[in-house]
C-alpha cells in the first residue's frame, strides 16, 4: 500500500515530522522512497496495536474528523421537522402538556414515557421562561429515540398558569427533544435568543401560521449568526 | 538514466530488500570481516613497528622514541584528520546515542595509524579501543551505503566493534557482549543477532590469517576454598588501582591543557616522560601483552618491590600517554596493570602467609586483569569473558565472577560513571535507550506543537475579544501586533475572568493593556527537557512557542505528556 506522509501520519493521529523521524530511526515498518510511504496494511495494524497506537485508514479517519466538526443544527430544520400546532387544549399543565404530547410527530416513542419525563421535569422547576413562554424537555437527551433533534410548537387554546418565573400565564410551548446535552444547549439558547426580543414574543402574541413563525425564526437566527463573527 | 542510477546505489536494488533481518545478517558478515582485518593491520603494523624500533632501544636517546611517535600521532589527528585526541570510545557511544550511529569515513582509518604511531614508538597504551572505533565508523559507513535506517545503522556500529574486539583478542564472547554492554547498552534479540555473526566472522578472519591460538596460555591452576576467599582482598586491590589510574588519567588531561605548548608538543613531553620511565622499567612500554603473558605463565622474576613500583608506574605511563595527547586505548594497559596488581597481592599473601598453598601467582595475575577490566568500564560480563577467553582457564570462573563484580560494584560506588562514559554523562550526552533523557531527545519542540489557538490584535476592544473567545477552545491567547504580526504576549483566560462580566469594561480597555508581557517562551530548537525544567520552575503547564519573532503554537505538558508516551512505546516496544 502506498500513501503519502501526510496521509500516514493522519491515519495514525500524528505529527508528520513525528512519522518521519520515525521511520528514519527505523521504528515503524514502513520504507519511504522520495514522498511515497511504502508498507503493507496488516504489517502497519499489527504494529499499531501492539504499540498501543491508534490506526485508522483514510476512510475512517475522515469519518471521525467529520463526526467531531459536526455542525450542530440550527432552530429551522428542527422547527420543520417537529411541526406547528394551534388550538392545543387544556386547564393546566399536565393537561395541556398530555394533549402537547399527543401532537409531537413521527416518533416511534413511547408517547407516555414522554409525557411523564416532561412531567417529572416541570416537578423540578417550571420551564416556564417568561413572557407567556415555556419550553417543556426532557431531563435527559433521547439519542436512542430519536433521530434528530426536534422542537415541536403548540399554540394553546387559551393561556394557563404555568407558574412560569414570572407567573405570566403561558400561551405558547416549545416542546424541545434532542439527541445531545450539546444540541439541547444549542437550541436552547437561540430560542432563548429569540424569546428575549421583545418585539419577537409580541409576533408570538399574533398566533402566526407554520410557514410566517419559521420566516421570523430565520431573520432572529440570521441576526443571531451576523453578531457571532 | 535509471540503471546508471542504479549502478551508483547498489543498497538501493531491491535484492536487497526483500528480508531485513537477512540484509542485516549479511551485512553483519561484512562489516564483522573488514574490521577483523582492520584489528589485524593494526596488530602486524604494530609488530613491525616495535621490531623495527626495537634495533635503536638500547641507544642512550631511546626515550625520544615514544616521544617523537606521540608527537607525530598527535600532528596526524590535528592537522591531517582533524579529529580530536582520545580512544574514541566515547566518540563512538555518542554517535550511537544521538546521531544513530553516523560516523564519519575517514574515523575508520584515522586512530588505526595515529595509535600506532604512538604505540608502536613505545607509548603506554593499547590498540583494542582505536581498532572499536575503525570497526564502527567502517560499520556506519556500510550501513549507509545500503541506506539503512538508524535503528539498523546502530546495530550495524555495534557489529563493526564485535568483530573488531573479536578479532583482536580471538574471543568472539568478549566481543559480542563488549558491543553490547559498552557500545550499546541495549539487550535485544534485533541486535544480538547480527553483532554475533559479526563477533564469528570476525574471530574467523583472524584465526585464518594469525592461526587459532589462546592469547595468554597457562598451566592448569588449583583454586582451594582459602584463594575465592582471598579474592575479595584482590578486588579491593583492583578497583583500587582502577581508581587511582582513573584519577590519574583525568589530572593528567587537566595538566595538560593548561600547558602553553601546541598539541604535538604536549604529546612529545608526555611520551618524553614515559621513555625515560621506560629506561629504568621497560615493562611499561608498548600495549605488553609479552609481559602479561610471562606473568600469566608464573615466570615474572623480580620481587614484590619491584612489581609494586612497576604497576604503579604503568599507570604513570598510560596517564602520561594518553592524557598528554596519544592516541590509543586502555584495554591493554588495564590488562598489564591488572596481572601486576594481582601478581603484587599474590605476593604479599605469600609473604604474610607462607605456610598456606596459595595456588599459583599466574591465576591472580589473570584474576587482577579481569578485576580491573571490570572496574575501569563498570562492564563486569565484559571483564568475565574476555578473561575466559584470552586464557581459555573456565577453571577460574568463580574466583573471577566473583573479582569482577565486587571490582565493579567498588568503583560504581566511588566512580558512579565508568571511564569511557564518564565525559558523556557530565555533558548529559549519554542518551542509552528507552531513557527518559532519550525519549526527550528524539522528540522535539516542532512535533509537539498546538495550532488551535486564535492570536488576537493588541488594539482589539475587550468587547471583541468577548466574541472571539466564544469561539476558541483553549484559555490562551497571543497578541500579535498589528503591523509586524511580532508577538507581544499573552492573555491567559484566567487572568482576566472578573473583567469579563463587567460590561463597563468592555470599551475601556483594549487587549494591549490586559496582556502579559512578561511571558516564558520557547523557540522551534530549545532543548525539551530544558523547556519542562522551566515549566516545572515556574510552575506552568503550557509555553508559547516562537518563531522569527512570530507566535507559531503553545507546547503543553498534556501534549507532552501524550506524545512522550507514544514515544516512549515505540522505542521500548519490539
Amino acid at each position: 500500500m502506498k500513501l503519502s506522509l501526510k496521509d500516514i501520519a493522519r491515519c495514525l493521529d500524528l505529527p508528520a515530522s513525528t512519522v518521519d523521524r520515525w521511520i528514519r530511526q527505523g521504528r515503524i515498518p514502513i520504507h519511504r522512497s522520495e514522498n511515497v510511504c511504502i508498507f503493507k496494511k496488516s504489517i502497519i495494524e499489527k504494529w499499531a496495536f501492539n504499540h498501543g497506537l491508534p490506526f485508522s485508514p483514510l476512510d475512517k479517519e475522515k469519518e471521525i474528523y467529520k463526526k467531531q466538526t459536526l455542525k450542530l443544527e440550527n432552530l429551522i430544520p428542527a422547527m420543520q421537522f417537529g411541526g406547528v400546532f394551534h388550538g392545543i387544549k387544556g386547564d393546566d399543565v399536565e393537561s395541556v402538556l398530555k394533549s402537547a404530547v399527543d401532537k409531537v410527530p413521527v416518533l416511534p416513542i413511547n408517547k407516555e414515557g414522554l409525557y411523564e419525563r416532561l412531567l417529572e421535569r416541570e416537578a423540578l422547576t417550571s420551564t416556564g421562561i417568561g413572557k407567556g413562554v415555556a419550553i417543556p424537555h426532557p431531563r435527559a437527551p433521547l439519542p436512542e429515540e430519536i433521530d434528530n433533534p426536534l422542537i415541536t410548537t403548540c399554540f394553546l387554546e387559551k393561556s394557563i398558569d404555568f407558574e412560569a418565573i414570572d407567573d405570566r400565564p403561558v400561551f405558547v410551548m416549545f416542546i424541545l427533544l434532542s439527541t445531545s446535552i450539546k444540541n439541547h444547549l444549542h437550541l436552547l439558547s437561540r430560542l432563548a435568543f429569540c424569546v428575549r426580543d421583545d418585539s419577537f414574543v409580541k409576533f408570538l402574541r399574533t398566533y402566526p401560521d407554520s410557514s410566517s413563525l419559521l420566516s421570523k425564526i430565520a431573520d432572529c437566527e440570521n441576526l443571531l449568526d451576523r453578531d457571532d463573527n | 538514466m535509471r540503471i546508471l542510477r542504479l549502478w551508483r546505489h547498489p543498497g538501493s536494488w531491491t535484492i536487497f530488500r526483500l528480508d531485513d533481518r537477512l540484509l542485516l545478517i549479511l551485512i553483519a558478515v561484512i562489516v564483522g570481516t573488514c574490521s577483523g582485518l582492520a584489528a589485524i593491520a593494526l596488530n602486524r603494523s604494530l609488530i613491525a613497528m616495535f621490531e623495527w624500533l626495537h634495533n635503536f632501544r638500547h641507544y642512550w636517546w631511546s626515550f625520544i622514541i615514544p616521544a617523537v611517535g606521540a608527537a607525530l600521532s598527535a600532528l596526524f589527528l590535528d592537522k591531517i584528520v582533524k579529529e580530536g585526541a582520545g580512544h574514541g570510545v566515547p566518540e563512538v557511544v555518542y554517535s550511537v546515542s544521538r546521531y544513530g550511529g553516523l560516523m564519519r569515513f575517514r574515523s575508520s582509518f584515522s586512530r588505526l595509524i595515529s595509535s600506532c604511531l604512538t604505540i608502536g614508538s613505545g607509548g603506554s597504551a593499547g590498540p583494542e579501543a582505536p581498532v572499536v572505533m575503525s570497526g564502527a565508523a567502517i560499520g556506519s559507513n556500510i550501513a549507509k551505503f545500503f541506506f539503512l535506517n538508524d535503528r539498523q545503522r546502530i546495530t550495524i556500529v555495534g557489529c563493526g566493534a564485535a568483530g573488531a574486539i573479536s578479532s583482536i583478542f580471538n574471543a568472539p564472547i568478549a566481543g559480542m557482549v563488549f558491543s553490547i554492554e559498552v557500545i550499546l547498552g541495549e539487550w535485544k534479540s534485533v541486535n544480538i543477532v547480527p553483532i554475533a555473526i559479526a563477533s564469528v566472522a570476525g574471530t574467523e578472519i583472524s584465526r585464518i590469517l594469525q592461526g587459532n591460538q589462546i592469547a595468554f596460555s597457562h598451566r592448569l591452576f588449583n583454586i582451594h576454598h582459602l584463594d575465592i576467599v582471598a579474592c575479595i582482598g584482590l578486588a579491593i586491590v583492583s578497583a583500587a588501582a582502577s581508581l587511582l589510574l582513573t584519577r590519574f588519567l583525568r589530572s593528567m588531561h587537566g595538566v595538560s591543557k593548561k600547558a602553553p605548548f601546541p598539541i604535538w608538543m604536549r604529546a612529545a613531553a608526555g611520551g618524553c616522560m614515559v621513555g625515560i620511565i621506560g629506561i629504568f622499567l621497560p615493562i611499561v612500554l608498548g600495549e605488553g601483552y609479552h609481559s602479561i603473558r610471562t606473568m600469566i605463565e608464573g615466570a615474572f622474576a623480580q620481587g614484590l618491590g619491584i612489581v609494586a613500583v612497576a604497576a604503579f608506574a604503568k599507570i604513570l605511563a598510560t596517564s602520561l600517554t594518553l592524557g598528554w595527547g596519544g592516541s590509543g586505548g586502555i584495554f591493554a594497559p588495564c590488562l598489564v596493570i591488572g596481572s601486576l596488581a594481582g601478581l603484587t597481592y599474590h605476593r604479599g599473601l605469600v609473604l604474610l602467609w607462607p605456610s598456606v598453598p596459595w595456588v599459583n601467582e599466574g591465576c591472580f595475575a589473570l584474576l587482577g586483569m579481569a578485576g580491573l577490566i571490570s572496574g575501569m568500564l563498570q562492564a563486569p560480563l565484559t571483564g568475565i569473558f574476555l578473561i575466559i577467553e584470552i586464557t581459555g582457564s573456565y577453571e577460574v570462573i568463580l574466583p573471577l565472577i566473583i573479582v569482577s563484580v565486587i571490582s565493579t560494584t567498588l568503583c560504581h560506588y566511588i566512580e558512579p560513571a565508568s571511564f569511557y562514559l564518564k565525559e558523556l554523562i557530565e555533558k548529559g550526552q549519554l542518551l542509552r535507550p528507552g531513557t527518559d533523557a532519550r525519549v526527550l531527545s528524539d522528540l522535539n519542540v516542532r512535533e509537539l506543537l498546538e495550532k488551535d489557538c486564535i492570536s488576537v490584535k493588541q488594539n482589539v476592544l475587550l468587547r471583541d475579544f468577548v466574541n472571539i473567545i466564544k469561539k476558541s477552545h483553549r484559555n490562551y491567547f497571543p497578541v500579535e501586533d498589528e503591523n509586524t504580526g511580532n508577538f507581544l504576549g499573552m492573555i491567559h483566560l484566567d487572568d482576566i475572568r472578573s473583567y469579563l462580566f463587567n460590561p463597563l469594561m468592555y470599551d475601556a480597555v483594549v487587549l494591549g493593556q490586559i496582556m502579559d508581557t512578561d511571558v516564558e517562551v520557547v523557540y522551534l530548537d530549545d532543548d525539551l527537557s530544558k523547556v519542562l525544567r522551566r515549566m516545572d520552575a515556574n510552575r506552568l503547564f503550557s509555553m508559547p512557542v516562537i518563531a522569527n519573532k512570530k507566535f507559531i503554537g503553545m507546547i503543553s505538558k498534556a501534549t507532552l505528556l501524550d506524545k512522550y508516551r507514544k514515544e516512549l512505546m515505540v522505542q521500548t516496544g519490539f
